[in-house]
Protein backbone atom coordinates (compact mmCIF):
# COMPACT_ATOMS: atom_id res chain seq x y z
CA UNK A 1 0.00 0.00 0.00
CA UNK A 2 2.50 2.00 -0.35
CA UNK A 3 2.50 5.36 -1.96
CA UNK A 4 4.53 6.85 -4.92
CA UNK A 5 7.01 9.35 -2.59
CA UNK A 6 6.31 12.75 -4.37
CA UNK A 7 2.84 11.55 -6.00
CA UNK A 8 -0.65 11.33 -4.71
CA UNK A 9 -2.88 8.57 -4.90
CA UNK A 10 -6.25 9.30 -7.29
CA UNK A 11 -9.14 8.21 -4.65
CA UNK A 12 -7.40 8.83 -1.97
CA UNK A 13 -10.21 9.00 1.08
CA UNK A 14 -10.18 12.78 2.02
CA UNK A 15 -6.53 13.72 0.47
CA UNK A 16 -5.84 16.69 -1.35
CA UNK A 17 -5.06 16.61 -4.96
CA UNK A 18 -2.78 18.57 -6.90
CA UNK A 19 -3.82 21.57 -8.31
CA UNK A 20 -2.71 20.93 -11.94
CA UNK A 21 -4.91 17.41 -11.95
CA UNK A 22 -7.92 19.33 -9.75
CA UNK A 23 -7.85 22.28 -12.63
CA UNK A 24 -8.01 19.61 -15.49
CA UNK A 25 -10.46 17.91 -14.24
CA UNK A 26 -13.05 20.71 -14.02
CA UNK A 27 -11.70 21.95 -17.39
CA UNK A 28 -12.58 18.06 -18.73
CA UNK A 29 -16.53 18.97 -17.09
CA UNK A 30 -16.73 22.33 -19.15
CA UNK A 31 -15.42 20.92 -22.12
CA UNK A 32 -17.43 17.69 -21.74
CA UNK A 33 -20.81 19.94 -21.41
CA UNK A 34 -19.48 22.46 -24.17
CA UNK A 35 -19.72 19.18 -26.59
CA UNK A 36 -22.94 18.13 -25.56
CA UNK A 37 -24.19 21.73 -26.21
CA UNK A 38 -22.35 21.23 -29.31
CA UNK A 39 -23.87 17.68 -30.36
CA UNK A 40 -27.43 18.62 -29.17
CA UNK A 41 -27.47 21.70 -31.30
CA UNK A 42 -25.32 20.97 -34.48
CA UNK A 43 -26.71 21.10 -38.02
CA UNK A 44 -29.52 23.25 -39.03
CA UNK A 45 -33.19 23.80 -39.34
CA UNK A 46 -35.08 20.56 -38.58
CA UNK A 47 -32.09 18.45 -38.48
CA UNK A 48 -30.96 19.43 -34.66
CA UNK A 49 -31.64 17.65 -31.90
CA UNK A 50 -32.70 20.79 -30.04
CA UNK A 51 -34.29 23.67 -32.17
CA UNK A 52 -33.09 26.68 -32.54
CA UNK A 53 -36.19 28.07 -30.34
CA UNK A 54 -35.41 25.75 -27.58
CA UNK A 55 -31.74 26.52 -27.04
CA UNK A 56 -29.58 28.17 -29.34
CA UNK A 57 -26.32 26.70 -30.52
CA UNK A 58 -22.79 28.05 -29.32
CA UNK A 59 -22.30 29.51 -32.47
CA UNK A 60 -25.56 31.52 -32.00
CA UNK A 61 -25.04 32.60 -29.04
CA UNK A 62 -21.61 33.74 -29.36
CA UNK A 63 -22.54 35.70 -32.01
CA UNK A 64 -25.40 37.59 -30.05
CA UNK A 65 -23.25 38.19 -27.73
CA UNK A 66 -22.04 41.12 -28.58
CA UNK A 67 -25.97 42.93 -29.03
CA UNK A 68 -25.92 42.22 -25.07
CA UNK A 69 -22.17 43.80 -24.73
CA UNK A 70 -22.17 46.59 -27.27
CA UNK A 71 -25.15 47.85 -26.56
CA UNK A 72 -26.16 51.58 -27.16
CA UNK A 73 -28.77 52.00 -24.41
CA UNK A 74 -27.97 50.71 -21.09
CA UNK A 75 -30.85 49.36 -20.61
CA UNK A 76 -30.10 46.39 -22.80
CA UNK A 77 -26.57 46.46 -21.96
CA UNK A 78 -25.77 42.57 -19.64
CA UNK A 79 -23.10 44.33 -17.14
CA UNK A 80 -25.52 47.86 -16.14
CA UNK A 81 -28.15 45.04 -15.92
CA UNK A 82 -26.10 42.77 -13.86
CA UNK A 83 -25.19 45.82 -11.44
CA UNK A 84 -28.79 46.56 -11.34
CA UNK A 85 -29.90 43.55 -10.31
CA UNK A 86 -26.46 43.20 -7.60
CA UNK A 87 -27.33 46.34 -6.24
CA UNK A 88 -31.28 45.59 -5.46
CA UNK A 89 -29.92 41.83 -3.43
CA UNK A 90 -27.23 43.98 -1.91
CA UNK A 91 -29.66 46.63 -0.66
CA UNK A 92 -32.25 44.06 -0.17
CA UNK A 93 -29.85 41.67 1.59
CA UNK A 94 -28.09 44.28 4.14
CA UNK A 95 -31.38 45.58 5.11
CA UNK A 96 -32.12 41.94 6.42
CA UNK A 97 -28.60 41.83 7.89
CA UNK A 98 -29.07 44.68 10.14
CA UNK A 99 -32.48 43.31 11.25
CA UNK A 100 -31.69 39.71 11.09
CA UNK A 101 -28.38 39.54 12.59
CA UNK A 102 -28.91 41.60 15.81
CA UNK A 103 -32.43 40.13 16.62
CA UNK A 104 -30.60 36.62 15.65
CA UNK A 105 -28.03 37.50 18.84
CA UNK A 106 -30.48 38.11 21.25
CA UNK A 107 -33.08 35.27 20.37
CA UNK A 108 -29.72 32.96 20.48
CA UNK A 109 -29.04 34.46 23.75
CA UNK A 110 -32.37 34.63 25.72
CA UNK A 111 -34.93 32.23 25.07
CA UNK A 112 -37.99 34.70 25.97
CA UNK A 113 -36.58 36.61 22.42
CA UNK A 114 -36.42 33.31 20.71
CA UNK A 115 -40.45 32.13 21.62
CA UNK A 116 -41.64 35.84 20.60
CA UNK A 117 -39.57 35.54 17.15
CA UNK A 118 -40.58 31.46 16.65
CA UNK A 119 -44.18 32.03 15.21
CA UNK A 120 -42.52 34.75 12.44
CA UNK A 121 -39.57 32.73 11.73
CA UNK A 122 -41.31 30.18 11.21
CA UNK A 123 -43.95 31.79 8.83
CA UNK A 124 -41.11 33.71 7.21
CA UNK A 125 -39.00 30.27 6.46
CA UNK A 126 -42.07 28.28 5.05
CA UNK A 127 -43.02 31.61 3.05
CA UNK A 128 -43.64 30.21 -1.12
CA UNK A 129 -41.22 32.52 -2.83
CA UNK A 130 -44.03 32.65 -5.76
CA UNK A 131 -46.52 33.78 -3.35
CA UNK A 132 -43.97 36.53 -1.91
CA UNK A 133 -43.35 37.62 -5.67
CA UNK A 134 -47.13 38.40 -5.29
CA UNK A 135 -47.34 39.53 -2.22
CA UNK A 136 -44.54 42.41 -2.58
CA UNK A 137 -46.41 43.41 -5.98
CA UNK A 138 -49.62 43.85 -3.95
CA UNK A 139 -47.81 45.94 -1.07
CA UNK A 140 -45.37 47.86 -3.20
CA UNK A 141 -46.06 47.50 -6.47
CA UNK A 142 -42.98 47.56 -9.39
CA UNK A 143 -41.09 50.28 -7.92
CA UNK A 144 -37.21 49.57 -6.37
CA UNK A 145 -39.08 49.43 -2.71
CA UNK A 146 -40.93 46.33 -4.03
CA UNK A 147 -37.72 44.69 -5.15
CA UNK A 148 -35.67 45.23 -1.94
CA UNK A 149 -38.93 44.45 -0.24
CA UNK A 150 -38.43 41.25 -1.79
CA UNK A 151 -35.33 40.15 -1.06
CA UNK A 152 -35.58 41.44 2.04
CA UNK A 153 -38.31 39.11 3.40
CA UNK A 154 -37.12 36.38 1.73
CA UNK A 155 -34.23 36.57 3.61
CA UNK A 156 -34.37 38.11 6.93
CA UNK A 157 -35.65 34.93 8.48
CA UNK A 158 -33.38 32.52 6.99
CA UNK A 159 -30.76 34.58 8.67
CA UNK A 160 -32.33 34.96 12.07
CA UNK A 161 -32.59 31.38 12.09
CA UNK A 162 -28.93 30.91 11.10
CA UNK A 163 -27.90 33.20 13.95
CA UNK A 164 -30.08 32.12 16.63
CA UNK A 165 -28.35 28.27 16.13
CA UNK A 166 -25.02 29.62 15.46
CA UNK A 167 -25.36 31.41 18.95
CA UNK A 168 -27.00 28.20 20.29
CA UNK A 169 -23.92 26.05 19.06
CA UNK A 170 -21.49 27.88 20.81
CA UNK A 171 -20.41 25.35 23.45
CA UNK A 172 -20.96 25.56 26.81
CA UNK A 173 -18.36 25.56 28.15
CA UNK A 174 -16.93 28.62 26.62
CA UNK A 175 -19.58 30.45 28.49
CA UNK A 176 -18.69 28.64 31.77
CA UNK A 177 -15.05 29.54 31.13
CA UNK A 178 -16.00 33.14 30.98
CA UNK A 179 -18.32 33.23 33.96
CA UNK A 180 -15.36 31.62 36.30
CA UNK A 181 -13.50 34.49 34.92
CA UNK A 182 -15.72 36.87 35.93
CA UNK A 183 -17.23 37.88 32.61
CA UNK A 184 -20.74 39.69 33.22
CA UNK A 185 -23.82 38.07 31.05
CA UNK A 186 -23.52 41.06 28.69
CA UNK A 187 -19.78 40.51 28.45
CA UNK A 188 -20.04 36.99 27.85
CA UNK A 189 -22.64 37.87 24.89
CA UNK A 190 -20.32 40.08 23.22
CA UNK A 191 -16.61 38.88 23.91
CA UNK A 192 -17.93 35.35 23.61
CA UNK A 193 -21.10 34.61 22.01
CA UNK A 194 -20.66 36.96 19.33
CA UNK A 195 -17.58 36.78 18.08
CA UNK A 196 -17.32 32.72 18.24
CA UNK A 197 -20.58 32.16 16.24
CA UNK A 198 -19.71 34.92 13.13
CA UNK A 199 -18.30 32.41 10.98
CA UNK A 200 -20.66 30.19 11.07
CA UNK A 201 -23.31 32.85 10.79
CA UNK A 202 -21.13 34.11 7.91
CA UNK A 203 -21.28 30.66 6.20
CA UNK A 204 -24.99 30.60 5.81
CA UNK A 205 -24.75 34.72 4.47
CA UNK A 206 -22.52 33.42 1.92
CA UNK A 207 -25.04 30.48 0.71
CA UNK A 208 -27.99 33.07 1.33
CA UNK A 209 -26.57 35.74 -0.91
CA UNK A 210 -25.92 33.28 -3.71
CA UNK A 211 -29.93 31.74 -3.52
CA UNK A 212 -31.12 36.02 -3.63
CA UNK A 213 -29.54 36.94 -6.56
CA UNK A 214 -30.77 33.97 -8.00
CA UNK A 215 -34.56 35.28 -6.38
CA UNK A 216 -34.51 38.44 -7.57
CA UNK A 217 -35.44 38.01 -10.98
CA UNK A 218 -38.43 36.47 -10.15
CA UNK A 219 -39.66 40.42 -9.59
CA UNK A 220 -37.99 41.87 -12.06
CA UNK A 221 -39.73 39.37 -14.80
CA UNK A 222 -43.26 40.33 -13.13
CA UNK A 223 -42.72 44.52 -14.78
CA UNK A 224 -45.46 45.10 -16.64
CA UNK A 225 -43.76 47.93 -19.36
CA UNK A 226 -39.84 47.64 -19.67
CA UNK A 227 -37.26 50.00 -17.95
CA UNK A 228 -36.72 49.19 -14.68
CA UNK A 229 -33.74 47.31 -15.76
CA UNK A 230 -32.28 43.94 -13.80
CA UNK A 231 -31.34 40.24 -15.56
CA UNK A 232 -34.56 39.75 -15.01
CA UNK A 233 -35.75 42.49 -17.46
CA UNK A 234 -33.40 40.97 -19.77
CA UNK A 235 -35.02 37.55 -19.29
CA UNK A 236 -38.26 39.23 -20.37
CA UNK A 237 -36.92 41.04 -23.54
CA UNK A 238 -35.75 37.35 -24.92
CA UNK A 239 -39.52 36.30 -24.52
CA UNK A 240 -40.72 39.39 -26.43
CA UNK A 241 -38.03 39.31 -29.04
CA UNK A 242 -37.62 35.60 -29.42
CA UNK A 243 -34.32 35.63 -28.52
CA UNK A 244 -33.55 32.68 -26.69
CA UNK A 245 -29.80 33.64 -26.60
CA UNK A 246 -30.49 35.91 -23.91
CA UNK A 247 -31.72 33.54 -21.85
CA UNK A 248 -29.00 30.97 -22.43
CA UNK A 249 -26.52 34.02 -22.01
CA UNK A 250 -28.15 34.70 -18.54
CA UNK A 251 -28.00 31.47 -17.57
CA UNK A 252 -24.04 31.53 -17.96
CA UNK A 253 -24.00 34.48 -16.41
CA UNK A 254 -25.52 34.18 -13.04
CA UNK A 255 -23.15 31.49 -11.84
CA UNK A 256 -19.78 33.01 -12.81
CA UNK A 257 -21.22 36.26 -11.30
CA UNK A 258 -22.22 34.32 -8.20
CA UNK A 259 -18.85 32.76 -8.32
CA UNK A 260 -17.18 36.41 -8.10
CA UNK A 261 -19.47 37.01 -5.36
CA UNK A 262 -18.69 33.96 -3.47
CA UNK A 263 -14.84 34.69 -3.57
CA UNK A 264 -15.37 38.05 -2.93
CA UNK A 265 -17.03 36.97 0.53
CA UNK A 266 -14.75 33.93 1.05
CA UNK A 267 -11.91 36.82 0.86
CA UNK A 268 -13.54 39.16 3.59
CA UNK A 269 -14.23 36.10 5.57
CA UNK A 270 -10.72 35.00 5.91
CA UNK A 271 -9.51 38.58 6.73
CA UNK A 272 -12.23 38.96 9.21
CA UNK A 273 -11.53 35.33 10.75
CA UNK A 274 -7.64 35.03 10.53
CA UNK A 275 -8.12 32.81 13.88
CA UNK A 276 -10.06 30.07 12.32
CA UNK A 277 -8.83 30.51 8.03
CA UNK A 278 -5.53 30.44 9.05
CA UNK A 279 -4.61 27.20 6.60
CA UNK A 280 -7.68 27.33 4.24
CA UNK A 281 -6.91 30.94 3.27
CA UNK A 282 -3.29 30.02 2.51
CA UNK A 283 -4.71 27.56 -0.01
CA UNK A 284 -7.34 30.12 -1.74
CA UNK A 285 -5.82 31.85 -4.51
CA UNK A 286 -8.35 34.96 -4.22
CA UNK A 287 -7.05 34.95 -0.91
CA UNK A 288 -3.71 35.17 -2.20
CA UNK A 289 -4.44 37.64 -4.65
CA UNK A 290 -6.36 40.11 -2.27
CA UNK A 291 -3.05 40.20 -0.22
CA UNK A 292 -1.08 41.06 -2.86
CA UNK A 293 -3.22 43.64 -3.88
CA UNK A 294 -3.76 44.80 -0.10
CA UNK A 295 0.16 44.76 -0.23
CA UNK A 296 0.50 47.08 -3.10
CA UNK A 297 -0.93 49.89 -1.07
CA UNK A 298 -0.49 48.95 2.62
CA UNK A 299 2.32 47.69 4.00
CA UNK A 300 2.27 46.08 7.36
CA UNK A 301 4.55 48.22 9.86
CA UNK A 302 6.66 44.84 10.65
CA UNK A 303 7.69 44.23 7.26
CA UNK A 304 8.85 47.42 7.01
CA UNK A 305 11.31 46.92 9.51
CA UNK A 306 12.55 43.95 7.98
CA UNK A 307 13.68 45.87 4.58
CA UNK A 308 17.05 46.53 4.21
CA UNK A 309 18.53 49.76 5.48
CA UNK B 1 -15.10 29.55 63.38
CA UNK B 2 -16.71 29.28 59.94
CA UNK B 3 -14.88 32.32 59.17
CA UNK B 4 -11.69 30.80 59.83
CA UNK B 5 -12.85 28.57 56.84
CA UNK B 6 -12.03 29.08 53.11
CA UNK B 7 -14.38 26.49 51.94
CA UNK B 8 -16.99 24.61 54.17
CA UNK B 9 -19.29 22.29 52.46
CA UNK B 10 -22.35 21.34 55.52
CA UNK B 11 -24.43 18.62 54.90
CA UNK B 12 -24.39 19.15 51.02
CA UNK B 13 -26.45 17.05 48.97
CA UNK B 14 -27.61 17.46 45.02
CA UNK B 15 -30.44 15.50 43.22
CA UNK B 16 -31.06 15.74 40.01
CA UNK B 17 -34.48 16.32 38.61
CA UNK B 18 -35.96 16.16 41.88
CA UNK B 19 -39.72 15.13 41.70
CA UNK B 20 -38.74 13.39 38.01
CA UNK B 21 -38.92 9.71 37.41
CA UNK B 22 -35.36 10.00 36.39
CA UNK B 23 -34.45 11.72 39.97
CA UNK B 24 -30.90 10.98 40.86
CA UNK B 25 -28.67 11.54 43.70
CA UNK B 26 -24.71 12.68 42.96
CA UNK B 27 -23.65 13.26 46.19
CA UNK B 28 -25.23 12.96 49.33
CA UNK B 29 -24.15 14.67 53.02
CA UNK B 30 -20.84 15.97 52.14
CA UNK B 31 -19.71 17.86 55.07
CA UNK B 32 -15.67 18.80 55.23
CA UNK B 33 -14.04 22.28 55.63
CA UNK B 34 -10.70 23.59 54.41
CA UNK B 35 -9.14 26.26 57.16
CA UNK B 36 -7.93 29.29 56.07
CA UNK B 37 -4.39 28.95 56.83
CA UNK B 38 -2.54 32.40 56.74
CA UNK B 39 0.00 32.34 53.86
CA UNK B 40 -0.53 28.74 52.79
CA UNK B 41 -3.09 27.48 50.46
CA UNK B 42 -4.26 24.10 51.04
CA UNK B 43 -3.98 21.35 48.22
CA UNK B 44 -6.70 19.25 48.00
CA UNK B 45 -6.95 16.08 45.64
CA UNK B 46 -10.29 14.12 44.81
CA UNK B 47 -10.21 11.10 43.90
CA UNK B 48 -13.41 8.77 43.23
CA UNK B 49 -14.64 6.27 40.62
CA UNK B 50 -16.64 7.78 37.42
CA UNK B 51 -19.38 9.46 38.63
CA UNK B 52 -18.95 9.54 42.25
CA UNK B 53 -20.15 13.29 42.07
CA UNK B 54 -16.50 15.02 41.63
CA UNK B 55 -17.02 17.57 38.97
CA UNK B 56 -20.87 18.18 40.98
CA UNK B 57 -18.44 19.52 44.20
CA UNK B 58 -16.25 21.54 41.89
CA UNK B 59 -19.05 22.72 40.29
CA UNK B 60 -20.94 23.29 43.24
CA UNK B 61 -17.87 25.66 44.30
CA UNK B 62 -17.58 27.21 41.30
CA UNK B 63 -21.70 28.22 41.34
CA UNK B 64 -22.14 26.88 37.83
CA UNK B 65 -25.44 25.43 36.96
CA UNK B 66 -27.19 23.03 36.85
CA UNK B 67 -25.08 22.11 39.85
CA UNK B 68 -25.26 24.75 41.49
CA UNK B 69 -27.29 25.84 43.81
CA UNK B 70 -27.32 22.67 46.10
CA UNK B 71 -30.25 20.34 46.89
CA UNK B 72 -30.07 20.93 50.56
CA UNK B 73 -27.26 21.72 52.96
CA UNK B 74 -24.90 24.48 52.33
CA UNK B 75 -21.78 25.63 50.14
CA UNK B 76 -19.41 28.26 51.99
CA UNK B 77 -16.60 30.27 50.90
CA UNK B 78 -15.27 32.23 53.56
CA UNK B 79 -17.96 32.04 55.22
CA UNK B 80 -20.48 33.28 52.46
CA UNK B 81 -22.71 30.87 50.77
CA UNK B 82 -21.47 30.44 47.13
CA UNK B 83 -24.48 32.34 44.83
CA UNK B 84 -23.05 32.14 41.64
CA UNK B 85 -19.75 31.74 39.73
CA UNK B 86 -17.18 34.69 40.24
CA UNK B 87 -13.40 35.06 39.12
CA UNK B 88 -12.52 34.78 42.80
CA UNK B 89 -12.76 30.82 42.14
CA UNK B 90 -10.92 30.25 39.08
CA UNK B 91 -11.74 26.88 37.09
CA UNK B 92 -9.60 24.80 34.38
CA UNK B 93 -11.33 22.42 32.37
CA UNK B 94 -10.32 19.37 31.44
CA UNK B 95 -11.62 20.00 27.56
CA UNK B 96 -9.65 22.66 25.88
CA UNK B 97 -11.56 26.63 26.70
CA UNK B 98 -9.30 28.70 24.89
CA UNK B 99 -11.63 31.40 23.27
CA UNK B 100 -10.54 30.52 19.34
CA UNK B 101 -11.32 34.04 18.24
CA UNK B 102 -8.47 35.50 20.42
CA UNK B 103 -4.61 34.80 20.70
CA UNK B 104 -2.62 33.62 23.78
CA UNK B 105 -1.96 37.25 24.90
CA UNK B 106 -5.64 37.82 24.54
CA UNK B 107 -6.56 34.66 26.39
CA UNK B 108 -4.73 35.05 29.33
CA UNK B 109 -6.01 39.14 29.39
CA UNK B 110 -9.72 37.84 28.93
CA UNK B 111 -10.01 38.24 33.11
CA UNK B 112 -8.55 41.53 33.34
CA UNK B 113 -10.32 43.04 29.91
CA UNK B 114 -13.70 41.60 31.85
CA UNK B 115 -12.63 44.24 34.96
CA UNK B 116 -11.81 47.05 32.21
CA UNK B 117 -8.06 47.05 33.24
CA UNK B 118 -6.62 49.29 30.60
CA UNK B 119 -4.99 47.79 27.54
CA UNK B 120 -1.23 48.67 28.46
CA UNK B 121 -2.04 47.15 32.16
CA UNK B 122 -3.30 43.88 31.34
CA UNK B 123 -1.12 43.04 28.08
CA UNK B 124 1.69 43.34 30.53
CA UNK B 125 0.07 40.96 33.33
CA UNK B 126 -0.69 38.73 30.36
CA UNK B 127 2.55 38.37 29.29
CA UNK B 128 4.46 38.00 32.85
CA UNK B 129 1.78 35.10 33.37
CA UNK B 130 2.55 33.28 29.95
CA UNK B 131 6.26 33.75 30.79
CA UNK B 132 5.66 32.20 34.18
CA UNK B 133 4.03 29.45 33.17
CA UNK B 134 6.30 28.29 30.24
CA UNK B 135 5.26 29.42 27.17
CA UNK B 136 7.50 32.16 24.89
CA UNK B 137 5.52 35.54 25.01
CA UNK B 138 7.55 36.34 21.72
CA UNK B 139 6.57 33.16 19.50
CA UNK B 140 3.50 32.15 21.30
CA UNK B 141 1.49 35.13 22.36
CA UNK B 142 0.42 36.33 19.18
CA UNK B 143 -0.83 32.48 18.46
CA UNK B 144 -4.03 31.71 18.19
CA UNK B 145 -5.70 28.25 19.78
CA UNK B 146 -5.68 25.96 16.89
CA UNK B 147 -2.12 26.23 16.63
CA UNK B 148 -1.16 25.15 19.85
CA UNK B 149 -0.45 21.44 21.50
CA UNK B 150 -2.71 20.26 24.40
CA UNK B 151 -0.27 21.15 26.84
CA UNK B 152 0.31 24.36 25.36
CA UNK B 153 -3.36 24.96 25.51
CA UNK B 154 -3.68 23.98 29.54
CA UNK B 155 -0.47 26.23 30.00
CA UNK B 156 -2.70 29.41 28.94
CA UNK B 157 -5.96 28.26 30.59
CA UNK B 158 -4.05 28.60 33.93
CA UNK B 159 -2.36 31.46 33.08
CA UNK B 160 -5.83 33.48 32.40
CA UNK B 161 -6.96 31.69 35.45
CA UNK B 162 -4.09 32.59 38.33
CA UNK B 163 -3.52 36.12 36.46
CA UNK B 164 -6.75 36.84 38.39
CA UNK B 165 -5.45 35.58 41.72
CA UNK B 166 -8.11 33.31 42.73
CA UNK B 167 -8.40 32.54 46.39
CA UNK B 168 -9.55 29.57 44.76
CA UNK B 169 -8.25 26.84 42.00
CA UNK B 170 -10.76 24.83 40.70
CA UNK B 171 -9.15 21.66 38.31
CA UNK B 172 -11.22 18.90 36.68
CA UNK B 173 -8.84 16.65 35.26
CA UNK B 174 -6.76 19.27 33.83
CA UNK B 175 -4.04 16.77 32.39
CA UNK B 176 -6.29 13.81 31.66
CA UNK B 177 -5.92 14.30 27.60
CA UNK B 178 -2.27 14.93 28.36
CA UNK B 179 0.62 11.85 27.73
CA UNK B 180 2.57 11.04 30.52
CA UNK B 181 5.54 13.27 29.38
CA UNK B 182 3.50 16.17 29.49
CA UNK B 183 1.68 15.46 32.49
CA UNK B 184 5.14 15.23 34.33
CA UNK B 185 5.66 18.67 33.22
CA UNK B 186 2.75 20.06 34.00
CA UNK B 187 2.40 18.66 37.38
CA UNK B 188 5.53 20.53 38.29
CA UNK B 189 4.59 23.58 36.54
CA UNK B 190 1.49 23.69 39.07
CA UNK B 191 2.91 22.86 42.54
CA UNK B 192 5.74 25.91 41.30
CA UNK B 193 2.80 28.03 40.85
CA UNK B 194 0.96 27.36 43.47
CA UNK B 195 3.65 27.61 45.90
CA UNK B 196 3.79 31.45 44.58
CA UNK B 197 -0.04 31.99 44.80
CA UNK B 198 -0.72 29.98 48.26
CA UNK B 199 -4.11 29.28 46.79
CA UNK B 200 -6.38 26.36 47.99
CA UNK B 201 -6.64 24.15 45.29
CA UNK B 202 -9.70 21.09 44.32
CA UNK B 203 -8.03 18.92 41.87
CA UNK B 204 -9.90 16.10 40.79
CA UNK B 205 -7.81 13.24 38.97
CA UNK B 206 -8.23 9.77 37.88
CA UNK B 207 -4.70 9.45 38.43
CA UNK B 208 -3.63 7.98 41.80
CA UNK B 209 0.05 9.25 41.17
CA UNK B 210 -1.36 12.48 40.50
CA UNK B 211 -3.54 12.93 43.50
CA UNK B 212 -0.72 11.60 45.57
CA UNK B 213 2.09 13.72 44.45
CA UNK B 214 0.09 16.87 44.14
CA UNK B 215 -2.26 17.15 47.40
CA UNK B 216 -1.57 17.76 50.88
CA UNK B 217 -4.62 15.95 51.60
CA UNK B 218 -6.59 13.52 49.35
CA UNK B 219 -10.68 13.17 49.36
CA UNK B 220 -11.81 9.98 48.29
CA UNK B 221 -15.48 9.83 47.25
CA UNK B 222 -17.62 6.70 47.11
CA UNK B 223 -19.46 5.52 44.53
CA UNK B 224 -22.64 7.66 43.87
CA UNK B 225 -24.40 8.94 45.48
CA UNK B 226 -21.07 10.46 46.50
CA UNK B 227 -20.02 11.05 49.83
CA UNK B 228 -16.29 11.22 51.48
CA UNK B 229 -15.13 8.07 52.89
CA UNK B 230 -11.64 9.23 53.50
CA UNK B 231 -9.69 11.95 53.77
CA UNK B 232 -5.58 10.99 53.58
CA UNK B 233 -3.16 13.34 53.98
CA UNK B 234 -0.25 13.06 51.82
CA UNK B 235 3.31 14.17 51.78
CA UNK B 236 4.41 17.65 49.67
CA UNK B 237 5.64 17.19 45.96
CA UNK B 238 9.42 18.38 47.25
CA UNK B 239 11.39 16.75 44.32
CA UNK B 240 10.26 16.80 40.35
CA UNK B 241 7.26 14.41 39.21
CA UNK B 242 8.69 12.12 37.71
CA UNK B 243 11.70 11.58 40.44
CA UNK B 244 9.14 11.55 43.31
CA UNK B 245 6.75 9.19 41.68
CA UNK B 246 9.56 6.17 41.44
CA UNK B 247 9.74 6.19 44.79
CA UNK B 248 9.23 2.99 47.36
CA UNK B 249 7.42 5.31 49.61
CA UNK B 250 5.43 7.37 47.57
CA UNK B 251 4.09 4.21 45.49
CA UNK B 252 3.25 2.29 49.18
CA UNK B 253 1.26 5.48 49.32
CA UNK B 254 -0.31 4.89 45.78
CA UNK B 255 -1.04 1.66 46.02
CA UNK B 256 -2.67 1.91 49.43
CA UNK B 257 -5.20 4.15 47.87
CA UNK B 258 -5.82 1.54 45.14
CA UNK B 259 -6.93 -0.85 47.56
CA UNK B 260 -9.69 1.71 48.82
CA UNK B 261 -10.81 2.34 45.72
CA UNK B 262 -10.70 -1.34 44.05
CA UNK B 263 -12.50 -2.15 47.07
CA UNK B 264 -15.01 0.75 46.10
CA UNK B 265 -15.01 -0.87 42.48
CA UNK B 266 -15.49 -4.47 43.74
CA UNK B 267 -18.55 -3.79 46.29
CA UNK B 268 -20.30 -2.33 42.97
CA UNK B 269 -19.74 -5.21 40.99
CA UNK B 270 -20.51 -7.45 43.68
CA UNK B 271 -23.89 -5.18 43.99
CA UNK B 272 -24.65 -5.84 40.31
CA UNK B 273 -24.16 -9.36 40.36
CA UNK B 274 -26.59 -9.92 43.06
CA UNK B 275 -29.05 -7.84 40.95
CA UNK B 276 -28.77 -9.76 37.96
N1 LIG C 1 -27.10 17.68 34.79
C1 LIG C 1 -27.24 16.43 35.27
N2 LIG C 1 -28.43 15.82 35.27
C2 LIG C 1 -28.57 14.57 35.77
N3 LIG C 1 -27.58 13.85 36.29
C3 LIG C 1 -26.36 14.39 36.32
C4 LIG C 1 -26.12 15.71 35.83
N4 LIG C 1 -24.81 16.00 35.98
C5 LIG C 1 -24.27 14.91 36.56
N5 LIG C 1 -25.19 13.95 36.77
C6 LIG C 1 -24.95 12.64 37.40
O1 LIG C 1 -24.37 12.84 38.65
C7 LIG C 1 -23.37 11.87 38.88
C8 LIG C 1 -22.10 12.53 39.30
O2 LIG C 1 -21.61 13.26 38.19
P1 LIG C 1 -20.18 13.91 38.19
O3 LIG C 1 -20.00 14.53 36.86
O4 LIG C 1 -20.02 14.80 39.35
O5 LIG C 1 -19.24 12.64 38.34
P2 LIG C 1 -17.66 12.57 38.32
O6 LIG C 1 -17.24 12.00 39.63
O7 LIG C 1 -17.08 13.87 37.95
O8 LIG C 1 -17.42 11.48 37.20
P3 LIG C 1 -16.23 11.40 36.15
O9 LIG C 1 -15.08 10.83 36.90
O10 LIG C 1 -16.74 10.45 35.13
O11 LIG C 1 -15.98 12.77 35.62
C9 LIG C 1 -23.23 11.06 37.62
O12 LIG C 1 -23.84 9.81 37.82
C10 LIG C 1 -23.98 11.83 36.58
O13 LIG C 1 -24.64 10.97 35.70
MG1 LIG D 1 -16.11 14.63 36.19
Amino acid sequence: MSEPSNGFRLFGLRTEIPRWLSATAGLFTVVASAALWWWTTRGVGEERILLYSQLPSIAETIEYFPNLWEADSPERHLLHNTLVSLKRVILGFGLALLVGIPLGVAAGCFAIIRSILAPLILFGRNIPIAALTALVFALFGTGELEKVMFIFIACVAFILSDTISSIQDVGERYVETALTLGATRLQIVFKVLVPLAMPMVFNSLRVLFGLAFGYIMLVEIIQESGGAGGLGYLLNMARRRSRPEIMVIIILTIPIVAWLIDQVLFVVQCWLFRWKYGREAENSGAFRLSRSILSLFWRPANSNSKAPA
Amino acid sequence: MTANNIVEFRQVTKTFNVGREDEFTAIRDITFAIEDLHGHGEFISVLGPSGSGKSTILRLLAGLEPQHPPTSGQVLVSGVPVLGPGADRGMVFQDYTSFDNRTVLDNVAFGLECRGVSKTERYSKAREWIHRVGLNVASDGGKYPHELSGGMRQRVAIARTLILHPRIILMDEPFGALDPHNRYQMQDLLVTLWREVQATVFFVTHSIEEAVYLGDRVFILSRSPGTILHQIEVPAPVRPAAEMQREAEFQEKVFRIRDILEDLESVKKNQDATVT
